[in-house]
């Protein structure tokens, strides 16, 4: 199975600003000292080997969307953030190329950050394309038209062309889809959230559980999270806050922290954890701190097999 | 985990040893409201949680003492974390639960 970043922030897409570039190729040419480079390669070369990701590279700013090639033939979509718009033009190319035009969406809830990418899905307008929009919600149908009325957005929902189903999941059940087995988990949220587990035809299990609030009042509760995320490949988590900042300030935004996702895959016994949903005022010399104080406390409180600790950046791709 | 409770003249200290993480987060809870009873009833408002046996505590732990400040400030007690070890002090950065308690090198508090 591949996993495809294409959103990791939370609330609101970001963008670096002239000032936050020019500040990179200043520190990188600093770094550089003078030294010249033969070719691209070389020059690539440097910027891996001496150059942290937040100085050579950016995590992005597009809101929740990832993609899932479960080898299945159609596509598996987790969330519609703004992300979604670049994935779209990504799949028309692959459609050109015979991939098959039914795209299988997995929305964890409603709310703005994670709809906001569906009114620039290009391959929505292709009558040809079939998209299918699974939610535990019963008004999934009803967030996206109200998107896209005209207060909001010039096109109507109902200028899309493509087949669009929506089709309800149940928390508990499991579901085959197109080959790939789902099941979904209730999660805390305002107006509710849903995790997802997904496992393919080689027993490759991923979690996506994102905007999951773990409040100190029920921890006796994490048991199902752990049952949930049970020996997953990957576990794609909502890490927005630190600990403090989740149980103070921002305690009831619905959000999570790093050291919770790390102690329930370690629990779980999953094998890698992806720190996802971004904080938007978060530079990405914040969030590249932030990643390394979690591998750090992930060693700090191993007591069993060591679970790897990834950054979800936009454009991530990872093969389990 | 291992703890105990001593009544001292002006705080109720809670000695705390071993792990604090998902086998031990609910009796280390239990420990801390039996502390801040004690204090309540002792008209004590300085308890002193001393780490200095503890190997590290995971965010069940953290979030355990989060769910204590809640109760002891409505009392008007103050928690204090002492003597802290090197995996500790990390943990307690990382988390930013050093903005939230007062850390002591020591359980005396310096007046």
């Amino acid at each position: 199975m591949l996993v495809r970043f294409w959103g990791t922030r939370g609330s609101l897409p970001v963008a670096p600003t002239a000032d936050t570039i020019r500040q990179k190729i200043v520190h990188a040419l600093l770094v550089a000292n003078g030294t010249s480079f033969a070719d691209a390669a070389e020059a690539e070369a440097f910027i891996d080997n001496e150059l942290g990701f937040a100085a050579g590279a950016t995590y992005g700013g597009a809101t929740p969307c990832v993609e899932l090639e479960a080898g299945s033939g159609s596509y598996f979509i987790c969330d519609m953030g703004s992300g979604l718009r670049s994935f779209g033009l990504s799949s028309m190319k692959r459609n050109a190329e015979g991939h098959r035009k039914t795209y299988n969406f997995f929305l964890s809830h409603l709310h703005w950050d994670h709809i906001m990418g569906f009114p620039f899905f290009a391959p929505a307008f292709d009558p040809m394309a079939t998209i299918r929009v699974h939610a535990a919600h019963p008004d999934a149908e009803d967030a996206l038209r109200r998107q896209q009325e005209e207060i909001s957005f010039p096109v109507p929902f109902d200028w899309l062309r493509a087949d669009i189903q929506f089709v309800q999941l149940t928390p508990g059940e499991a579901y085959e889809i197109d080959g790939v087995q789902v099941e979904t988990a209730r999660q805390q949220h305002s107006h509710v959230s849903y995790g997802y587990r997904f496992t393919d035809r080689d027993g490759r299990t991923v979690i996506y559980s994102t905007d999951s609030e773990h409040k100190p009042d029920n921890m006796e509760d994490e048991a199902a999270f752990i049952t949930f995320f049970r020996e997953a490949d990957l576990v794609i988590c909502d890490t927005m806050y630190s600990l403090a900042e989740s149980v103070t300030m921002k305690e009831d935004w619905g959000h999570s922290s790093n050291l919770v996702a790390i102690d329930l895959c370690h629990e779980a016994q999953a094998k890698c954890l992806a720190l996802f949903h971004h904080e938007p005022t978060y530079a990405d010399e914040d969030i590249q701190r932030m990643h390394e104080e979690s591998i750090r406390y992930e060693e700090l409180t191993r007591n069993g097999p060591p679970l790897e600790v990834i950054c979800a950046y936009d454009g991530l791709e990872v093969r389990l | 985990m291992e703890y105990s409770l001593e009544r001292r003249d002006d705080a109720i200290i809670v000695q705390v040893g071993g792990r604090v993480d998902e086998s031990s987060w609910e009796a280390f809870g239990a420990a801390l409201e039996e502390a801040i009873d004690q204090a309540r009833q002792g008209g004590v408002r300085d308890l002193v949680i001393d780490l200095g046996h503890l190997d590290y505590m995971s965010s069940r732990g953290l979030r355990a003492l989060t769910v204590a400040k809640r109760q002891a400030d409505e009392g008007e007690i103050v928690i204090r974390l002492a003597s802290p070890n090197e995996v500790m002090r990390e943990i307690l950065a990382i988390s930013r639960y050093d903005k939230l308690f007062m850390i002591t090198e020591t359980i005396e508090l310096k007046r």
